[in-house]
Formats: C-alpha cells, structure tokens, sequence
C-alpha cells in the first residue's frame, strides 16, 4: 500500500472526463441547445415551433420509454397511458380551477408524478414478479381500459369532447408582452421555453440516470439475469425502479403536451396510435440509445407533419387508381410496414447503428499501432 | 474389420461468443459402447449436442452411417437412427409413461410395441408406472424411462449423456445391468463421470479436455493405467 | 407460509375457486332470477367466442413461446370475410330472404370463409415473420404488435374505416322465450360451436398423437425435436389452426351482433390477454374458464353498472394475478 496510483479503469475514466466538454457529441448538444432557444426569435414561424415543441416532449417521453424497454429489456404499453394521465391531470387541474393560477400548474404536475408512480409501482409489483412478458400483458389491458375510462367517465374527463383549459397568467394564450428584435412575445412563446427547460432537465436526468450505478446493473439484468441475480442484486427491484422511473418521466411529459395544446382527449393522450408512435419512435431511434428518441421523434413527427402535402401529392399524380386513393390516407400502414422492417432489418435504429460503426472504426484505429 | 457408425472429424462448435468444441475427432464403432471421458466442463456434453444438432457444428465432418450430418436438423438427425438421452433426464413429467413411450415411437408399428417387452424384461418397473405421470417417477426411474424411451425408438445409435448422475449406488448396479444388456441390441455412446460405470459398460474410450480429445484407446488399457486416470480425471 | 409451503398453495387454490364461484353467483344477490338467466346466457356466449381466440393464444404462448399480439387481427379479418360472404350471398337472395337451408348454409359458408382466411393469414405470418423471431421475445412483441397494426389498416384499405352492418339470416335471429326467460338464438349456436370446440380440442390435446407431441412440446421443445419430429412444422401447424379459430370466433361475433368495425380485433385481443393471463399461460383448460370468467362478469357488471364493465375484468385479472401470479392453470415455471 504504498503509492495512490490510480487503477487503468480510473485513468481511463479520468481520461474520459476530462474529454467531457470537448467531445463531438458534448458539442453537438450545445449547438442544438442553442438553436432550440434562438429558433422562435430568428424564426417566427408557428408551424415550425409547434413541430419542435412537439418533438422535443416525444424525445423525451421516447428516451424514458427507452429506459424501460432498451435498458431494462421490460416491455410496457402503457407509456403512452402514463403520458396520458400526466395530460389529464394538467388539464382536469386547470379546466376546473377558476380562475386558474401559477400553483395549479406545480399542483398538476404534483398530481401527475403522484399518480404514475403509484399505478406504476402497483403494476409492476403485480406482474414483474412473475415474467417480463406478463407485464406487456398486464399493461397493454390496463392501457386499454384507462383509455375506455376517458371516454366513459365523462362526468369529469366530458369523455370524446375532450377538455380544452387556459394556462395561468403569462402561459395563457391570450398574454401578450411586447415585441423583442421583432419577435412578439406571447403566451404561446413563453409555455415553448418553459417546455424547452423541463424537457433539458428531465433529458439530463434520463442520461444520468443511465449512466448512474442503477443504470448499470440495469444493463447487467438485461444482459444476464441469472448473472445479475447470482451476485446478489435483487433483479426485481430493479425492474420496478427502472419502470416507475419511466414511467413518471412519461406523465410529466404528457402534462408538458397538454399545455402546449390547451387540450386533450381520449384518443389523442390515451389511445393506441400514441403508442405505437412512441413504440416506432423508439426503434428508428434506436434501442438502448437514450439519445436516439431525439431522432426518432424529429423523423416521425417531421414526417407526420408533411405527409398529407406527399398525400395530396401522390392523388395529383394517381388521379383514377382509388385503391392508391385509398392506401395513400392510410398513413398508419406505412408507418407500420415500416416499423416491421426496422425491426426485422434495422434492429438497432439509427443512433445503434452509428455507434456500432464508431466502435468498429475506433478498434481498427487501436488494432493499426 | 470393425466398422464406425459414427464419426467426428476436426468438428468445432460455437455457443454464442463463446468457441466450445475446438476440433472434436473420435469415432464410435458399431456394436460397441464407446464412453466420452473428461472433467466438467470438457465439452462431453456439447459432443453429443452437436451430433444432434442442438448446437450445430461450425466446422468440420460429422457422418453418421455413411450420412453427412453435421448440417442437419436434430429431428433428421433422430430420423437418421441416433436416439438421445440427454443429461438432465428430459422425461415429459406432465405426460404419462405409455405417453412418454408413443411419442418415442415415430410409427406406432407392431414391432415398436414388439419391443416394449424386452423393455419391461429390463426396466420393469415402467410398467408398473404405465398410466402415471412420468413426474411421479423416482430419479432412478426417470433414468430408465429417458433410456428406454430412446431405445423404442428404433435407433441404431443410443447417445446417454452421464446416466447416473444423482442417482444411489445400488440403482447405478442396475443401470450397468440393462446398459450391458441393451448393448446387444444397439450400439452406444456413453459419457459418463462414474469410471465404474464407465469401465463396466464401454469398450472404447475418449478422453475430452478444453473442447479437444487428448487421449483414447481400449476401456481394458485405461483401467489399469493409473497415471493417464490421475492426469486427465483426478482419479486416484 | 415458508413453513407450509403446501397449506399455501392449497389456500392459494381454494381462494381462487372462490373467486370464480363468487363471480358467478354473487351477481344474484342484485339481480332478479329471469334477468340473470338471461344475462348468464349472454356471458357464457360471450365468453365461448373469447375462448376461440384465447384457445389459440395460450397454445401458441405455451408451445412456441410467442406472444402473438397480431392474434386480435385474425378475429377481425374472420368477421370481415364473413361478412363479404354474407354478402355475397345475399345478392344470389340466400340471406335476408332465403329458407332456412340456405341461411344455415350461409352461415356455414362464412364461418368456413374465415377459417380459410385466418389459416393463410396464419401460415404467412408464422412463415414470413414470426419464424425470424423465436426466442427474441422483444422483438416477438413489437413485430407482432406492427402486424396487428399493418393488419387493421388493410381492413380499412379494402373495406372502409367505418363500422359495417352484417347481414344474418333471418332463421338466426330473434330470440327463443322461455318461461319469460328470452335466449337470443345466436348465443345457442354461439355455446354450442364454444363448447364442441373446446371438447374437440380437449380430445385432440388429451388423445391423438398430435396432442402428445404438443403437450410434449410446450413442456420440453428439445426432446421433441430429438425424437424426431420438425419441430417447426407443428409451430406452423398449431399457429395457423390457433389463427384459423379465432377467426371463425370473430366472423360469429359478427354475425352475432350484426356490427364489424377494424377496431375489434384490438378489442378482443385485450379480452383475451385477460382470459389467457387469468386461465394461466399455455391452457386450454384455463382458457375455457378464464372465458366463461369474463364473459359473465362483462355481462353482470354490465347490467348492473354499464360503464365498469372492462373495468371489472381487470379487477378480476388483478385479484387473481395477486392470489395465484401464474394464473388458474398455469404451472410455475
Ligand atoms: N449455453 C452455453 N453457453 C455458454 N457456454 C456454455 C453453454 N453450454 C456449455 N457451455 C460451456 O461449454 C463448456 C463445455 O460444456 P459441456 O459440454 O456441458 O461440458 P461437460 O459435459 O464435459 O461437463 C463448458 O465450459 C461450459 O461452460
Ligand atoms: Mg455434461
């Protein structure tokens, strides 16, 4: 015990960190930090804003599924049920309260953590024990009948007309402040930079938590139960953290989409295509990526937002077939034929497959001395 | 001149990452019992798999009966005439033993069920069993059940993976016993830790180490030669 | 309990038969006998068509270790082609006006229309996708999940979005009245196709060679193939036949009543996750109960309190989740 010289794993984590803030992807997150934040004022267009707003919630909400389904091997389809009851309880909290203030917005998103995380510890405790598949089973039906309760309970959710609500004070869409280097400063404005913050924490949070110790013996689990079992970490509880983690993550979310739309209903934040949106995102993304829900997001989202112009498109240029008239509204099963083949094809979405060629690329750099 | 029914020539298997088999050659000769030898973890196990084609060779020659089979299906390979008892006893517990016994028997011919009564001569307890579930049987039972019902099946190349394993002495004696006696019928290829079964039952042995045969020759040679048993199976 | 591992079990058992009697009778306590009569016939019509698709769900799970969420798309493709049947016949006037020979061999021949869709459709799916699949639970899930997905789009693509009417001989329907007790009569044909099924699949399970060699494989698939039998040929085998029932179950649930819409087979596949996680994972038997379980206490709650009604089946999913984890007849594994 003479000297304290570090260990090649601590030089190597040394080395690492001290590469932190100059690494390529360090900067690449910069940049698009920084764009997020200018975009609105460079760039006054609302439909372009709508779509990033809308993008950054799915990345995150996608990045928490992740944590789920890539890291933890657990398959949940009630993601997009907790996303849903994080909107609801924005919007139930701030269509009821009147007049609607600051506090109720904390309240809701209160609401929505405390909500989650009991119905997520309840299900997982119920099922995780058993089999990771009885979770899929046990989570696609209660998926099912939250999404059948918002339509049914109307008394308080008004069922399919859903329940539209203001935002307190300079959240609401009708607050204006003034115009900024020509931008006008609204309410619209402000709830796009409050989702830009949330949405930064809780990513940083998502990558934290990955890279935590609990992230880790996540990954052992997934990789190698047994293994992970025999060295002594209870497996089980594991799972049910990493589950109720997401899943939290995911209603604060779900209440972040509901601000931005003043709006929600049943099949909007409860209902199947929700789902399998988040379920496609992820795997275009990239399983076990955490940062592949960035891309996952932007490519769906960007391209539900022009399909209807290549829709309109493809009947000019078709004008007599109406089968293709008829394949050509179903945009849903394109998106499904293309989520088979990527998972049958492209297994490790775009983020994996990029990181696997790095990987390969940076062992040929060490085999050459 | 003896003749191989089966043989294994520079045969390498892979588990996953893992390079089990690291070319396996050995033959067994028909109408002999030939015993696989070798600490755990040698690849005793994985040999007889990949004759069966549960963990498909990667490279090298399998021919069995004049047949290449390194690439086939484990069911061909059943079909082909190697019947397997593997090493965990896989008897069907939630079936009976006459349903444990059909499913052996690919045609459920007259000379199939001709040959069951050679099989109550040597495991009579089965019938006694007939109607039970195999799950109520005793270890050494299940033994004799996994053995026979390989045997039904009309093979001409019995595979048991470490029979006696669990199972108390005095049942170990009588598994010799019908071994010795189903040797007539069907040649065998044994692995097997207990080296008095191993040298009551084989004729012929290979010695298996890290996925390779390091040594093989006459079981009569091997009893008696105490540094070759010190050096590759601990014994004393 | 530790102590007494098998007092536990017992317990364990005797809880759950208590809770599938209660169901049962416990509805009586708030129901007049004529309505209950009625509403036990609608429940156990029901759960015989849930039981169609669950039977092929728990085998498929139990010998081939899939979970097929595409098995909600066969019952809605049997209800389509049923319904093009019918339709179809009903322009040679077999249907709305014909006799009663005709009817039931329209009926007849819509239900064998689905069975021959749900078998190809099984077989291509089986073939093409899952057999890339095995042993990759995950990806079984999600791939799966896209083909029930693609699955419903393309009804909408060839049909329409939009709910259609299903044309029914007259012969099936009204209702038989007796004693006031007022049977609907599709729900007769409904128990009685349920229960020859479930004895035709229970014969073929318990007696032929076929059923020893899928019992033998859901317990072991190793030894199967080592005896020498292709093992993926039965896998194709078993999922075609589990696709080919549950579509016959959803051309009847059409027939029965008279709606199809591309959503019912996400409907259904929920309803029989429940039977199948309810029942145990890989029994018929536990299938049939788990079916007769819903299919009443849909019915009951339904009556009584309309709104609850799914509600209460996950209820009843949960309690016996929380007293037997691997369901009524499942085994531990
Ligand atoms: N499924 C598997 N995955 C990884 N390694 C395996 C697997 N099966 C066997 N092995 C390894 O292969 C080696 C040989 O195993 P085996 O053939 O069972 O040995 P034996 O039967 O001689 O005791 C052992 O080191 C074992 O750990
Ligand atoms: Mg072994």
């Amino acid at each position: 015990m003479t000297g304290r010289e570090p260990t090649p794993v601590q030089m190597e984590r040394l080395h690492q960190r001290s590469r932190r803030f100059t690494r390529p992807g360090f900067l690449i997150q910069l940049a698009l930090l920084a764009c997020l934040i200018a975009g609105p004022l460079v760039m006054p267009s609302f439909r372009v804003m709508d779509l990033v707003a809308k993008i950054m919630i799915f990345a995150v909400a996608v990045a928490s599924f992740d944590i789920i389904l890539g890291y933890t091997g657990i398959i949940s389809f009630a993601h997009g049920m907790f996303f849903g009851l994080g909107a609801y309880s924005v919007a139930l909290i701030c269509h009821y309260s009147q007049p609607v203030q600051y506090h109720h917005l904390l309240l809701a998103g209160v609401l929505a953590a405390l909500i989650s995380t009991v119905v997520a510890v309840v299900i997982s405790a119920l099922s995780l024990r058993v089999k990771a598949i009885f979770f899929a089973m046990v989570t696609l039906a209660v998926a099912e009948f939250c999404h059948i309760l918002g339509y049914q309970w109307s008394s308080l959710t008004k069922g399919e007309d859903g329940v539209s609500f203001k935002l307190p004070g300079v959240f609401s869409a009708d607050w204006s402040g003034g115009a900024l280097w020509g931008t006008q400063i609204n309410g619209r404005l402000l709830v796009y930079y409050l989702i830009l913050v949330v949405c930064a924490l809780l990513f940083v949070g998502l990558v934290r938590f990955v890279r935590s110790p609990v992230g880790r013996v996540l990954k052992a689990i997934r990789d190698n139960e047994q293994r992970a079992t025999a060295l002594g970490y209870r497996v089980f509880r594991y799972r049910v953290l990493s589950t109720v983690f997401g899943s939290l993550v995911s209603s604060l979310c779900g209440a972040l989409f509901a601000m931005w739309l003043s709006y929600v209903n049943p099949d909007t934040v409860l209902g199947t295509p929700l789902m399998l949106n988040i379920l496609l995102m992820v795997i275009i993304g990239g399983l076990g990526t955490v940062y592949g829900g960035i891309l996952g997001a932007a490519f769906i989202k960007i391209a539900e937002t022009w399909l209807p112009d290549l829709q309109k498109l493809a009947l000019s240029l078709f004008p007599k077939m109406e089968l293709m008239h008829r394949l050509a509204e179903r945009w849903i099963l394109l998106f499904g034929i293309l989520y088979i083949l990527s998972v049958l094809f492209f297994p490790k979405g775009v983020v994996g497959t990029l990181r696997d060629q790095a990987e390969a690329r940076r062992l040929r750099r060490l085999g050459r001395p | 001149m003896p003749e191989a029914i089966l043989s294994l020539a520079g045969v390498h298997t892979h588990i996953g990452q893992h390079h089990i088999l690291q070319g396996v050659s050995l033959e067994a000769i028909r109408g002999r019992a030939t015993v696989l030898l070798g600490r755990n973890g040698a690849g005793k196990s994985t040999t007889l798999r990949t004759v069966m084609g549960l963990t498909p060779a990667s490279a090298g020659s399998i021919v069995f009966d004049g047949q290449a089979v390194e690439k086939a299906r484990p069911h061909a390979v059943a079909r082909a005439g190697v019947g397997f008892v593997p090493e965990d006893q896989a008897v069907l517990r939630g079936l009976t033993v006459e349903e444990n016994f059909r499913l052996a028997m690919l045609q459920e011919s007259p000379e199939a069920w001709a040959k069951m009564e050679t099989i109550f001569e040597l495991f009579a307890d089965l019938k006694k069993f007939w109607r039970a579930k195999a799950g109520v049987l005793s270890g050494g039972q299940k033994q004799m059940l996994a053995i026979a019902r390989a045997f039904v099946g009309d093979h001409k190349l019995l595979l048991i993976d470490e029979p006696s394993k669990g199972l108390a002495p005095i049942v170990v004696d009588h598994l010799i016993a019908s071994l010795n006696q189903l040797k007539r019928h069907t040649t065998i290829i044994l692995v097997e830790q207990n080296f008095h079964m191993a040298s009551q039952v084989g004729s012929d042995y290979f010695i298996l180490d890290d996925g390779r045969v390091v040594h093989a020759g006459l079981m009569e040679a091997l009893v008696d030669d105490e540094g070759l048993k010190q050096k590759y199976l601990g014994i004393a | 309990m530790d102590l007494a591992p098998d007092a536990g079990q017992a317990g364990r058992r005797w809880a759950a038969r208590l809770a599938a009697v209660s169901i049962w009778l416990l509805p009586l306590l708030a129901i007049d006998p004529t309505t209950y009569l009625v509403l036990t016939v609608a429940g156990l019509a029901m759960g015989m068509l849930l039981f169609l698709t669950a039977a092929g769900l728990t085998v498929i799970f139990g010998l081939m270790d899939v979970l097929n969420l595409a098995h909600g798309a066969f019952f809605a493709w049997g209800a389509y082609a049923g319904f093009a049947v019918l339709n179809a016949l009903n322009g040679l006037g077999w249907v709305e006006t014909g006799t009663l020979g005709q009817g039931i061999l329209s009926v007849l021949l819509a239900l064998l229309a689905a069975l021959a869709i749900g078998g190809v459709l099984g077989l291509f799916l089986e073939r093409v996708i899952i057999q890339r699949v095995y042993g990759d639970h995950l990806k079984q899930i999600l791939i799966t999940m896209g083909a029930s997905m693609v699955l419903a789009e393309v009804i909408k693509v060839l049909w329409s979005p939009n709910n259609q009417t299903v044309l029914v001989p007259l012969s099936f329907t009204g209702s038989y009245d007796i004693m006031d007790v007022v049977i609907n009569k599709f729900r007769v044909v409904a128990i009685v196709v349920g229960l020859a099924v479930y004895a035709g699949v229970m014969a073929v399970m318990q007696k032929t060679k076929l059923g020893i060699i899928i019992r033998a494989g859901v317990e072991n698939r190793e030894v199967v193939q080592t005896l020498g039998y292709n093992i993926n040929r039965i896998f194709t085998g078993v999922f075609m036949a589990g696709a080919a029932l549950a579509a016959v179950g959803g051309s009847m649930w059409g027939i029965f009543r008279e709606q199809i819409t591309p959503a019912m087979g996400d409907e259904n596949l929920i309803f029989a996750l429940i039977v199948v996680i309810i029942g145990g994972m890989g029994s018929v038997t536990g299938s049939f109960l788990g079916a007769c379980m819903v299919g009443l206490a849909f019915n009951y709650v339904a009556y009584l309190v309309p709104k609850l009604a799914l509600g209460a089946n996950i209820l009843i999913m949960v309690v016996i989740l929380f007293i037997k984890p691997w369901g009524l007849m499942g085994r531990e594994q």
